[in-house]
């Protein structure tokens, strides 16, 4: 594959930093999440930090990978967290109905990381948006 | 077919013209009892200005020049030939005109008389007259297409369809769901490259073949581009694009093809609608399809419901074996 990359896994200490850098089809997506579980293995990481604050939009079958990388991680005990979804996005994602499910999300980066330090199984660190009492549109 | 059509005027220009300047006298004091013969020559030179402007602009843009029109000119082309054919291929879609039809485009044409003395005549307002003169020409263009291109439109609802393209009719064109005819008959997809090429290319409109994973991201690209145009917000641009992944992504999933054509919207508000087409199966249960929670395949089942909720309008048909046509829209000031 030539041109700019689209998307960086980074090594730091324990944790894995994955970065989506641009819009991903669904094939990309797919691959995405296998080479990050797969890396989370090799590893042996603790802890994942997905940051998506590239994506201009996360829909429903971009919310189920994160939520399944979320849940494949934790089988290989490893917690993962979402950063830098975009208001708007968010907003979309509500309005659509959907959420990250079990797995934790945090504003940014540096959040994300402090949130891995400092819960490791823990699970209520950091917010969940679109839980299901948030369903309700704002209009 | 542009340089073959220009050639062979320029090779019996000044004929042509002498012969309409003596017969037009004529005509004009037949006032409407002309014989068929008389009337021939003028139709000929009216209908080659008719068509030749169309595609005189199109060569302008050297838009898809390798397209059926364009018979690639050649040293060893016979012009007497070429004008043959030609004559015949716009005597033939003369013939296809109504008399009332051809004398008033004539008049129009070759007389020089305006809409408001013809509307005058008529009884009836300049505007209709006009309006009455570009549904003319239309026909006109999409026999002569038929003719030259020796096709025989292989359904009822090509000519139609063939209509709506190229008068430009947005209108006409979703009554008679053109968009939906172009993917099942070939026939039309092909004269639809010359009849919608005509003049300059819509700025308020995109379309986006969708058959693959790569094409659900490029439509929503598109959507969230055209629709920025107009001022949404950041967030209902947001909103719009996920909605049309969603549905892009159900053509891809269900039908594997389709389009999505989005437009801009000026009445009765601005908005941006997102029609989407498939070949597909179609869905049985459409009111099943919209339920939260239904899926058919592997996923959150939030194609259809969800992209529902992201717009301000929503509409499914679907026909068993034909395919299904989303058709959604986010108004700018809607709420
Ligand atoms: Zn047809």
């Amino acid at each position: 594959m030539s041109g700019p990359k689209l998307v960086s896994i980074l090594r730091q200490g324990p944790h894995l930093i994955a970065s989506i850098h641009t819009a991903l089809d669904d094939t990309e997506m797919e691959r995405f999440r296998e080479d990050l579980v797969e890396q989370i293995g090799r590893h042996r990481s603790r802890g994942v930090v997905i940051d998506v604050a590239a994506l201009d939009v996360l829909d429903s079958f971009g919310a189920r990978t994160l939520r399944t990388i979320g849940e494949m991680a934790r089988l290989r005990g490893a917690v993962t967290v979402i950063v830098g979804i975009q208001p708007d996005v968010a907003f979309a994602m509500v309005s659509l109905g959907m959420d990250t499910g079990t797995v934790a999300t945090a504003l940014d980066l540096e959040e994300g990381l402090a949130f891995l330090e400092g819960s490791g199984a823990r699970r209520s660190g950091a917010g969940r948006i679109g839980a299901p009492a948030a369903r309700a549109v704002p209009r | 077919m542009v340089r073959r059509v220009i050639a062979a005027r320029v090779a019996d220009a000044a004929t042509v013209d002498d012969l309409v300047q003596e017969t037009l006298v004529r005509v004009l004091a037949a006032a409407g009892r002309v014989e068929p013969g008389m009337l021939e020559p003028y139709a000929i030179v009216t209908a080659r200005n008719v068509v030749t402007s169309q595609w005189r602009e199109r060569d302008r843009h050297q838009r898809n020049q390798h397209r059926v029109v364009d018979l690639r000119p050649s040293a060893a082309v016979d012009e007497d030939l070429l004008a043959r054919e030609e004559r015949d291929a716009v005597a033939q879609a003369l013939t296809r005109l109504s008399a009332q039809e051809r004398d008033l485009l004539l008049a129009h044409e070759v007389s020089g008389r305006d809409t408001r003395s013809l509307a005058g005549e008529l009884g009836s307002t300049a505007g209709a007259v006009a309006a009455q003169l570009n549904r003319t020409r239309a026909r006109l263009r999409v026999e002569y297409l038929l003719s030259v291109e020796g096709v025989e439109p292989p359904t009822d609802r090509c000519r139609p369809v063939l209509l709506a393209l190229s008068g430009g009719d947005r209108r006409r064109q979703r009554e008679v769901d053109a968009g939906r005819h172009l993917l099942e008959c070939g026939s039309c997809a092909r004269l639809s490259q010359p009849l919608m090429e005509r003049g300059q290319p819509r700025e308020d409109e995109v379309r986006v073949r969708v058959e693959s994973d790569a094409d659900i991201v490029a439509a929503r690209q598109a959507a969230r581009e055209l629709a920025s145009r107009l001022g949404f917000s950041r967030t209902d641009l947001t909103l719009i694009a996920t909605a049309v992944s969603e549905i892009a992504r159900n053509i891809v999933r269900f039908a594997g093809s389709g389009e999505v054509l989005v437009e801009l919207l000026e009445h009765p508000h601005q908005g941006v609608r997102v029609v989407a087409r498939d070949t597909g199966p179609g869905i049985a249960d459409v009111e099943r399809a919209l339920t939260d929670g239904y899926s058919t395949y592997d996923g959150l089942g939030l194609g259809l419901p969800g992209a529902r909720r992201l717009m301000d309008e929503f509409a499914v048909v679907s026909e068993m074996g034909r395919g299904t046509t989303v058709t959604m829209t986010k108004w700018r000031t809607g709420r």
